[in-house]
This record gives C-alpha cells, sequence and structure tokens, in this order.
C-alpha cells in the first residue's frame, strides 16, 4: 500500500471517528462560526460581484457598454434612482442567481481568451451578446425589470400618448418588457434582425 | 324710376336664382383646426414599418395611425415640434439621423391653421401659417418660394393607408431620398392603379410669378396633372402671415376622390418653404377630413 493511500485513509478515520479531544459543544460552536465565516464570506464575495465598480473592473465593459449606459434614464433621472448593471443583469432571488453566476464564470473564459477584447471584437460579437441577453429576460417574463417596474404600479393616464398606447397593447397581447424595450440602456447591434422587434 | 329698378334687380336675383348661381362659401369663416406641420427628413413608409428603427411600427401594421400615438387624444398636445426639431438637427434616433445633413436654423416645424367648407359644388381648403423666413440660401427650386400641397385618398384602398397622411407615397427609392437609384423617380403607391381606385389624389398651389396650381395623382407614379376637380388655388404673403385657399369641386374626374357626406377620407397637406422640393418640406400627420361630420379631425362645414 502506498503513502498516498494511508494517508487518505487517516483522514477518513479521523473525520468519521467521535472527537476524544474537543466537546459537542465546542465542535457545534466551532461549526456554525466556521458555516458563519464561510456562508457570509461566500456571499459577500459574490454580492462584491454585483458591485458596478466589479462590472466596469474589465475594459471591455467599461469601454463600451458602460459609456452607452451613462447616457440612459436607468443611470442618471430626475429622481436619483439608479439601475446599476447587476439590477438588469442578476436576478435577486437566491436560485436563480447563483444560475446566473454560474453562467457567467463563462465570461471568465472569455476574458482571460480575449473574445471581445478590442472595441472591432466586442462590436463584431455584440448582436450574439445582445440576444443572448434578450432571450434570457424574456424567458424570464423581464423578471429583472419588474423587480422596479409593473403594468399595476402604471398609471397610464400620466404617460405620453404613444407610451399609453403602446403599454395597452401589450398588456392586452401578453408582451412582455423586453419585447420593446430593447436598446434602452446599451446601444442596439448593429443589423439587429427585425424579427427582434416584433 | 325707382319702381323700375327695383323691378330690374328682383328679376336679376330671381334669373340667377333659377340659373344656380351660388355665392361661394366663406371658407375664413369656418371652424379652424391648428395642426403642426413638421420636419420629416427621411422617413420614408419603409422606415416607419421598420421595427427596429421606429418603435411605433408595430402599431402601424396593426392598423394604428400615426395620430394615434403623435397626438395626445386627452389634451390635443402635438409631438411634432419636437419631431420635427430632433430630425432637423440631425439628432439620432435608435442610432440613426433621419436627416443625414442637419439643415442649421431651419425650424423643426409650423403651425398652420386650417379651415375647410363646402356648398352644394365644391370644397372649400384654407391655411393660414407665419412665414419662417428661414433661408438657406440653396434654391432647389427656383420658381417657388413656397408650395402647399394637399393629398385625399378613400380609406381602404391603398395599403397602409389607416397610418394616415401622405407616408404610403413616400418611399425610400424616390427622388431626393437615401435610397434613390433613379432620380426621377417620384412618389408612388404600392401596388397603385387608377382604375382600382388605388391612388391618392393631390393638388398644389405654387407662389412663384405665372406658376398654375397642380391638379393631379399618385398611383404608380406621381402624376401632377390632368385633374378636373381643382377650380381654383391662391396664396398670399401679407406681413408675416401666408394664406393659402383652395376651391375644388366636391366630385371631379379620373385621379380625383369623389367627396360625400357620410365618408371620411385621409387628408394630409405638405409646405415646401425656402425654395425647396422632394423631402426637403413640413408634413402634416395624417387626418381625416368629413363633409358635415363633427367626428371628422377636420369637418368641412356646409355654407
Amino acid at each position: 500500500m502506498s503513502d498516498t493511500q494511508n494517508s487518505s485513509k487517516g483522514w477518513c478515520t479521523a473525520l468519521c471517528k467521535p472527537s476524544g479531544r474537543y466537546s459537542l459543544l465546542t465542535l457545534l460552536l466551532g461549526g456554525f462560526v466556521a458555516g458563519i465565516i464561510v456562508w457570509g464570506g461566500f456571499n459577500t464575495a459574490m454580492e462584491a460581484t454585483n458591485q458596478l465598480e466589479f462590472c466596469i473592473g474589465c475594459h471591455e465593459m467599461k469601454d463600451n457598454v458602460y459609456q452607452e449606459y451613462k447616457k440612459t434614464i436607468h443611470y442618471s433621472n430626475r429622481s436619483g434612482v439608479r439601475a446599476i448593471c447587476s439590477d438588469c443583469h442578476v436576478p435577486k432571488d437566491y436560485a436563480h442567481k447563483m444560475m446566473r453566476k454560474i453562467q457567467a464564470s463563462k465570461e471568465v473564459w472569455s476574458k482571460i481568451t480575449g473574445t471581445i477584447d478590442t472595441k472591432e471584437k466586442f462590436e463584431a460579437k455584440r448582436l450574439e451578446l445582445a440576444q443572448r441577453e434578450w432571450a434570457r429576460m424574456k424567458d424570464s417574463d423581464s423578471r429583472e425589470c419588474r423587480n422596479c417596474h409593473s403594468f399595476e404600479g402604471m398609471d397610464l393616464d400620466k404617460q405620453k400618448q404613444r407610451s399609453r398606447k403602446n403599454h395597452e397593447m401589450a398588456q392586452k397581447e401578453g408582451k412582455t418588457c423586453i419585447d420593446c424595450h430593447k436598446g434602452i440602456a446599451h446601444q442596439r447591434p448593429k443589423g439587429m434582425p427585425e424579427e427582434d422587434e416584433e | 324710376m325707382n319702381k323700375l329698378l327695383i323691378a330690374v334687380s328682383t328679376l336679376g336675383l330671381i334669373a340667377a336664382g333659377g340659373t344656380g348661381v351660388a355665392f361661394a362659401a366663406d371658407v375664413s369663416k369656418a371652424p379652424s383646426k391648428k395642426i403642426t406641420v413638421f420636419y420629416p427628413g427621411a422617413s420614408g413608409m419603409e422606415w416607419i414599418l421598420k421595427g427596429t428603427l421606429h418603435g411605433g411600427a408595430k402599431g402601424i401594421k396593426k392598423g394604428e395611425s400615426c395620430v394615434g400615438c403623435h397626438v395626445d387624444e386627452k389634451t390635443g398636445n402635438e409631438e411634432a415640434p419636437d419631431i420635427g426639431n430632433k430630425i432637423v438637427a440631425g439628432e439620432k434616433s435608435k442610432d440613426m439621423a433621419l436627416e443625414p445633413e442637419p439643415i442649421m436654423g431651419k425650424p423643426g416645424s409650423i403651425p398652420v391653421t386650417v379651415q375647410a367648407a363646402h356648398d352644394a359644388d365644391n370644397l372649400y381648403l384654407r391655411f393660414t401659417w407665419k412665414n419662417t423666413g428661414f433661408s438657406s440660401g440653396k434654391k432647389m427650386d427656383a420658381d417657388n418660394p413656397i408650395k402647399l400641397a394637399v393629398m385625399l385618398e378613400e380609406p381602404g384602398k391603398v395599403e397602409y393607408d389607416t397610418v394616415g397622411g401622405c407616408w404610403p407615397t413616400c418611399h425610400n427609392d424616390v427622388r431626393t431620398m437615401p435610397g434613390v437609384k433613379d432620380d426621377k423617380k417620384t412618389k408612388y403607391v404600392v401596388g397603385g392603379n387608377l382604375a382600382a381606385g388605388k391612388y391618392f389624389d393631390i393638388f398644389q398651389y405654387k407662389s412663384g410669378k405665372g406658376q398654375k396650381p397642380n391638379d393631379g395623382y399618385i398611383a404608380d407614379k406621381r402624376v401632377m396633372d390632368g385633374g378636373k376637380a381643382l377650380l381654383d388655388a391662391k396664396g398670399e404673403l401679407k406681413g408675416d402671415t401666408w394664406t393659402v385657399t383652395f376651391t375644388r369641386k366636391l366630385a371631379g374626374g379620373e385621379g380625383d376622390v369623389k367627396l360625400e357626406t357620410g365618408k371620411t377620407y385621409n387628408f394630409g397637406f405638405a409646405i415646401h418653404d425656402d425654395y425647396t422640393h422632394g423631402r426637403y418640406h413640413y408634413v402634416s400627420l395624417g387626418y381625416k377630413l368629413g363633409l358635415d361630420d363633427p367626428k371628422a379631425e377636420i369637418n368641412a362645414v356646409k355654407q
């Protein structure tokens, strides 16, 4: 038997054996504190990735979509309510958030391999990236938009005529926000197919 | 002697009445409606119907009119001034400028007072507006400082005529538009066919000295003469105000929309100022013209 096998067997035995050295209370308390540290640390780290500063830490985001977003109402408006990247692109509830984060880990690979590290590469990929995000939003019935906006909360009488008309039509036809509101925070991709606006 | 004069005058009046001589309606006394015409740039029908460029395309395809979204039905507020200002300045909408060559200093819109009246035979239209006084120095149509054209259509004939106004005749490939290949190509309607009633009636006042008004139609192409309905088109600039009046028979000939009570008609008009031609005009959105129809947006009242 090799040394490695002996060593892992020893760890397993140690983990499975009742402790003769620490009391149950110590172990429980130790586990509780360790749990808080690990769990809290994990969540804190995950929340850190939801900050605007984190998102624009990469020049790919800072030089492209961030500059476009800064010109929109979601960045600056009369009431001072700001929706940052994660408000629109990361679900709020835990399960969906975790799934989104796992999906987003692929973006790390894209960063390393430099798939959009120049303006030209970004523009070449903009439509694909946008369509992927539009599809995600459509699948979730624009869940992230609806964290702040809802048909129920809208006073159509206070809207401009064309907004009122379109919102009435959208409600009647069961449309979701992203069906009509593509390109409200970023430039619309060049060559966007007409069916994306149907 | 006095008795003789009275008798002659009375006979004269009876004779006039008997032969059907009637006094023309005074359209200047008809109810008025303010319509803001605006600079549309190159927003032809193809742009109107392209959802990636024009958010209203969805509504248009479902039968909505331009006015339905761009004029507030509660307050009557028009978006035309804002739209015109943005377009003439070359501002982008959905990453596209509708005027690739912004015209510095040109007003984006003009508020126009429109009046309509009719009698047994004729429709009378009167348009008044403050002269813009704008001069670009370019005289595209050197003969005419001002032109005003009116279009009429019988609803339900031309594709997408529910959009209203002149848009179904305006396409990206006609002269002065960005997609032009043949600079002689004029306005047309898709599937235009005079015999089948698929056309827009058009008549135009031209302010140039000795310039005759036009009376024609737009089907598969634009024909600016041959109409039998237009009797008179007059215009004058008094002080800073332009007034243009048309007298048009209710029924003309081929290419003239026959106007009847109980029906409404698509109505739009355009003003070329500053010696312009082609797309460099101000246009109205589409409205409905009716005869003695209070529900019509432009109601020609009988006088």
